[in-house]
């Protein structure tokens, strides 16, 4: 069966004010991009969708992964993915640590062969043992990519990922990013302020208004 | 450093305006002033102990160096159990309030109960450990408030039964003490680090992170944020344990008497009749000075070798460990925790309006207001002490903690981490190691100035806490302020007085409410340093909780409890009336 990433009839309220309404269906490969100001509920609506909607928001709809309704899931069994704007690294663990916290559990010899492996596939071989503070914001921004792959996530949430990253390191990881969706076939949603994200996503581009 | 002096300095004519120069020497000497402050009558306490407990003690014609201190020590009865009791009780009492602590944030990280929690706690951070004592021995004691809870209908008691809590000989009253005391102060501590703002953010952010990956809440916290936050619990955690282990207040009124704690027993040799035991009791500060060193030690390597162990765990991939259960036993915890800590509150206050309560009444039969008045009457003089000598000692350390920050922006360097650990000094070193032999030096300096010797003790356990409580918020404020003021031409000392320091009027009156509360708590050093000649209201009630009448305690313990929360309501009323404009 073919992933997919449905949202059903979502309203997003903040306090008593509505955000947003939407009604998508993401096809595994897919990119769909959402655009809009400030304040007109993008975050919020990735929050929503990983179940980690703060006090002060409230939401109906649901939400389908793959043909079953995940909206009673908690946030940690949903299996949805997110690259935010900072990579998040954790700082007391290496890079190699990052990326093995969110690989299934497995023999550590084999764990540790993936690992290297898909550092390598990214341009960064022998980095293992590096401490995450140590690496350029690029550098961070694979690594973060890459655990976010290795925990064998159904479904991938961009919330604006590359606006931290210089013009040419941006292209180039937007690059690296999207090849792997498509490759793994996942659904995906991303959050952007660039047009030219929109464009190198190459699905449906939804913009969002501020709520009057 | 500022235009202003900039500016006075290259004309020749002009001379440095005098006030501005003699404020900026005051606010240079003071970390010097503070360190010197902090050290100096520590370790002239402890070389005050360290030469009786080898036998040179000139007071006492003894004059020659040797080990008979120790080996009267030795020969004490029941000296092991003594050491056992104040180690354990120690080593577990913190150790259960830092896994209750870890178990209520991990279980509600990300809930709204954590602020509701907080909320509940925080009030019961400045109840003094002497009242705290008070209130839970009423809590179990056979005719407290749980037998009278559960009696008759559970239990089958008509009459209060031969219990033998207090005072049980294997200390667990003393546990369930101090737990109760430490555990809300580990967990506003926990609370104030995720509540700066960088860290927070960026923990809670992993936190989420970590949950996406799959992490229930629980395992989340203990394997993404503990890592991050306990090297800033050590020294508060270090502390709880310094103090448990070497408490005089709890084991007094909640430990066994035959054999008491090493501390309460030194307590009693030191003020023994018979002077010669001084020999023996400087000795006893000296092994309570290595057994609470040790118990440091003894942390400081469980954590390596549990980090060592664990390590692996860290990124070994599993997610879950029975999360649900953790978290309802969690919730079964801090209920239970929350409601011993009201209950005993509750039995307190019942007790000081109680008139005749018979168990296995849950409510007294009559009220009366009768204890009060009674009280207020007698207590007039301790009272006038207790507010005097906390004013004067706060106002102290409130004014040289100003300075000493001040100084750090001056110069524009932060003090050196040298300073920031001296000041966590007076509380890791056991005050029953250092006070006798302070007060030892004290009188041979002047014996008559019993309140200048009390405030000058107190001091030093006022001080940290008003330190850690304004340096935060003295080092947020905006530079640019101060900036701005200085190129209109005021000088750094009117900068601090007209610019600085309105600003900080909130934050000056809680660091203010914290100095009083801990000065109104008081016990050892307010009976030493005043030579038993000053008495305030914590003296008072730990005597007459070992002694007379229930009622009256309760009293002096609701009074001991009232002053701090006076403090605190003020420092929350007063700055929404003054200098509006600088509380946001």
């Amino acid at each position: 069966m073919q992933s997919s990433l449905e949202i059903k009839n979502c309203e997003l309220y903040r306090q008593h004010e509505q955000l947003l309404s939407l009604n998508e269906q993401v096809k595994g490969g897919e990119i769909l991009t959402i655009m809009g100001p400030s304040g007109s509920g993008k975050s919020s609506l990735l929050n929503w969708l990983t179940g980690t909607l703060p006090n002060g928001f409230n939401a109906s709809g649901e939400v389908w992964l793959n043909g079953e309704n995940i909206n009673t899931l908690p946030a940690h069994l949903r299996h949805i993915g997110v690259l935010y704007q900072d990579a998040l690294l954790f700082s007391h663990l290496s890079v190699s640590g990052n990326i093995a916290f969110a690989m299934p559990k497995g023999n550590k010899k084999q764990r540790l062969e993936k690992i290297e492996h898909a550092l390598e596939q990214v341009g960064l071989k022998g980095m293992a043992s590096r401490h995450p503070d140590n690496l350029s914001g690029g550098q961070q921004a694979r690594v973060a990519l890459l655990r976010m792959l290795l925990s064998e996530p159904k479904a991938i949430l961009l919330d604006e990922p590359f606006s931290k990253l210089d013009t040419q390191l941006r292209v180039d990881t937007r690059e690296l990013v999207f090849s792997q969706i498509r490759e793994h076939k996942l659904p995906a949603i991303m959050v952007t302020h660039d047009h030219s994200d929109a464009e190198a996503a190459n699905g449906k581009l939804i913009t969002l208004n501020l709520a009057k | 450093m500022s235009v202003a002096s900039n500016k006075l300095a290259a004309s020749p004519t002009l001379k440095p305006h005098k006030s501005a120069d003699i404020f900026s020497k005051l606010v240079k000497l003071s970390p010097r002033f503070l360190l010197a402050l902090l050290i100096l009558p520590v370790i002239g306490g402890l070389i005050s102990v360290l030469l009786p407990a080898f036998g040179y003690a000139p007071v006492l014609e003894h004059t020659t160096l040797g080990l008979h201190g120790f080996t009267m020590l030795m020969q004490t009865p029941g000296l092991t159990h003594m050491v056992m009791l104040s180690v354990g009780t120690g080593l577990i009492s913190t150790l259960l309030a830092f896994i209750i602590t870890l178990m209520i944030l991990a279980a509600f990280f990300n809930s709204p109960w954590l602020n509701r929690i907080q909320r509940l706690l925080s009030p019961i951070l400045v109840i003094p450990h002497a009242a705290a004592a008070i209130a839970v021995g009423f809590l179990i004691a056979p005719s407290g408030m749980i037998s009278r809870l559960v009696s008759p209908w559970f239990s089958g008691w008509e009459l209060a039964p031969n219990g033998m809590f207090p005072h049980d000989s294997f200390g667990i009253s003393i546990i369930l003490g101090l737990t109760l005391k430490e555990l809300p102060f580990l967990l506003l501590m926990a609370l104030g680090v995720l509540a700066q703002p960088e860290l927070g953010k960026k923990l809670r952010q992993q936190h989420k992170v970590a949950l996406n990956l799959g992490y229930c809440p629980m395992t989340a916290f203990f394997k993404v944020i503990l890592p991050s936050l306990y090297p800033l619990l050590r020294l508060p955690i270090l502390a709880v344990l310094a103090y448990a282990s070497a408490s005089v207040e709890m084991p007094l009124i909640l430990g066994p008497n035959t054999p008491p704690t090493l501390a309460v027993a030194i307590m009693h040799w030191f003020n023994d009749v018979d002077l010669n035991l001084r020999i023996k009791a400087s000795a006893g500060a000296l092994l309570q000075l290595v057994l609470s060193g040790g118990l440091l030690a003894l942390w400081l390597g469980g954590e390596k070798t549990i980090k060592a162990l664990f390590s692996d765990l860290l990124t070994n991939g599993e997610r879950e460990y029975g999360g649900v259960y953790w978290q309802k036993i969690t919730t079964v915890l801090t209920v239970f925790a929350i409601s011993f800590i009201l209950l005993s509150l509750i039995g307190l206050i019942m007790w000081s309006v109680a008139g005749f309560w018979r168990f296995p009444a849950a409510l007294p039969e009559q009220l009366t207001l009768l204890h009060f008045k009674s009280a207020l009457m007698q207590m007039q003089s301790p009272l006038f002490n207790t507010l005097a000598i906390g004013l004067v000692t706060t106002l102290f350390a409130i004014i040289i903690t100003l300075l000493c920050l001040e100084s750090e922006q001056l110069s524009a360097k932060p003090l050196s981490r040298f300073t920031s650990l001296i000041i966590y000094v007076p509380l890791l070193v056991p005050s029953i190691a250092f006070l006798f032999g302070l007060v030892w030096l004290q009188q041979l300096v002047n014996n008559q100035a019993a309140f200048f010797n009390v405030v000058f003790t107190h001091l030093l356990f006022v001080l940290p806490y008003v330190f850690l409580s304004l340096a935060s918020s003295y080092r947020r404020l905006d530079p640019r302020f101060a900036h701005v003021a200085a190129s209109l031409g005021a000088t750094p000392c009117k900068v601090f007085l007209h610019v600085k320091l309105p600003q900080l009027f909130a934050p000056i009156l809680i660091a203010a409410a914290l100095g009083l509360a801990i000065s109104f708590g008081q016990y050892l050093p307010t009976l030493l340093a005043g030579g038993g000649r000053i008495a305030t209201i914590t003296t008072e009630a730990v005597t007459l909780a070992n002694g007379a009448s229930r009622r009256t305690s309760a009293v002096y313990a609701i009074m001991q409890m009232a002053l701090p929360l006076i403090g605190f309501i003020l420092a929350w009323v007063l700055p929404k009336y003054f200098f509006k404009s600088a509380h946001r």
